[in-house]
């Protein structure tokens, strides 16, 4: 899903790049002619729209997925440790060392 | 195991405050050994601070046969000194690595320089109060707590400690005021609810631990996904629902005076307290039920025990 996602927001990139440039050398053409107040021809338009169309379906597909909504899903994912962790009372001065100590062969 | 789910386990452990010290060290220094300190960028601070603590926690320091830990430690902190030199989030994190050597008057000698140049360093005053209760100097701590939260209202992590330390020293109503503050800060959590409601029974105020267990399984009551079968409880709804079971047998079995609430609350009626015995039973079953298991699991374990202590209950009522 995601590569097609990508790929249509990159062509949509593609064809609204093409048509920026066909516009350019379009009015360029118009002011050279000394008519530079010509309407820009119809299929320079229905090609920016098509790439509006395109990049709007690609970045729709490309977001995140969706989280669930309610107070009660989220609960579902914690347990009573996170919520009740009081991090900033938390004593660190335990029994951590003598656990946590890499194992010694005594002799 | 990778650098992308290391640093992923990290960043979900920084954000739902999760103690797990042993897991954090392994995953930092596999981290600081992939070199992944410059994937991470502007969260790299955060990170070194959570791998200190968890060091911390571990007790790594300066171990001798484990120069790589040690090193560790020390070059979290000096990283982080170095990047903000008067932070007063690092000076807090010095004082943390000398309470581990250092002994309680030291720090807290410490920690009151700090709180003297800065009187809202909120996080050294926690820190001293940690240090104080650790030493058991449980009065100064609490009368200490009870200044900051009259100065600082809405830190719920302080009223848990101050309702963690009463229940310590049993004075369980004033446990329960704490943890209504607490929960009037944090209205949509149903865990501080989930903790009232065991306090009120350890007071042995039934009813109004019963209540609280109640509010706890409509806060967390989900719509079902299909069909009108509730879905099955796990987690903190399970708890609540032994919480109404024992409750429910409590009140049903007790004498009228043993039902007496010190908190003034009139239990449900006895008609209602059976209903409430029943669809409790049955929600416990539900949870162990083999049917209601996901799909490669097996059954549940501890199905056996279960049905056979709500039998026990249900023949003693």
């Amino acid at each position: 899903m995601s590569f097609t996602a990508k790929s249509l927001l990159f062509a949509a990139s593609l064809i609204l790049l093409h048509a920026a440039y066909s516009t350019y050398e379009h009015m360029s053409q118009l002011k050279a002619l000394g008519r530079p107040e010509d309407r820009l021809p119809l299929d320079i338009i229905i090609e920016s729209i098509l790439a509006l169309a395109t990049g709007i379906i690609g970045a729709t597909l490309n977001s995140a997925e969706l989280k669930e909504i309610t107070w009660a899903s989220e609960m579902k994912n914690r347990n009573i440790d996170e919520m009740d962790s009081r991090l900033g009372f938390a004593n660190f001065n335990n029994k951590g060392k003598i656990f946590f100590a890499s194992s010694n062969p005594q002799s | 195991m990778d650098l992308t789910s290391a640093l992923q386990r990290l960043a979900s452990y920084r954000a739902k405050q999760s103690r797990a010290s042993a897991d954090i060290v392994k995953d930092g220094e596999l981290v600081l050994r992939k070199a992944g300190l410059t994937k991470l960028g502007d969260e790299e601070w955060a990170f070194l601070e959570q791998l200190a603590l968890a060091a911390l926690d571990t007790g790594k320091l300066d171990v001798a046969d484990d120069i790589t830990d040690g090193y560790a430690i020390q070059a979290c902190l000096e990283r982080l000194a170095a990047k903000f030199p008067e932070s007063p989030r690092v000076d807090v994190l010095q004082g943390i690595r000398m309470e581990a050597t250092e002994s309680s008057e030291t720090v807290i000698r410490y920690y009151n320089t700090l709180l003297e140049a800065d009187e809202s360093n909120i996080a050294a005053w926690k820190r001293k109060i940690s240090v104080l209760k650790s030493s058991g100097d449980i009065k100064t701590a609490v009368q200490e707590l009870s200044t900051l939260l009259d100065t600082f209202y809405t830190d719920v992590e302080g009223w848990l400690e101050l309702g963690s330390i009463y229940s310590s020293c049993n004075q369980y109503t004033s446990a329960l005021q704490c943890l209504s503050h607490a929960m009037i800060l944090a209205p949509q959590n149903a865990f501080y609810i989930l903790e009232a409601a065991e306090t009120a029974y350890s007071a042995a105020d039934i009813p109004l631990a019963l209540k609280f267990y109640l509010r706890v399984v409509e806060m967390l009551d989900e719509p079902p996904t299909s069909g009108t079968t509730p879905s099955r409880p796990e987690g903190p709804t399970l708890r609540a629902w032994y919480g109404v079971k024992l409750c429910a047998r409590d009140l049903l079995t007790s004498t009228p005076t043993a039902s007496q609430s010190e908190s003034q609350t009139t239990p449900p009626s006895e008609k209602h307290l059976r209903l409430l015995d029943e669809l409790s039973t049955e929600r416990i079953l539900a949870a162990y039920s083999p049917s209601s298991s996901k799909a490669g699991e097996g059954p549940p374990l501890g199905r056996e025990t279960v049905v056979k202590w709500l039998e026990n209950t249900s023949s003693t009522s």
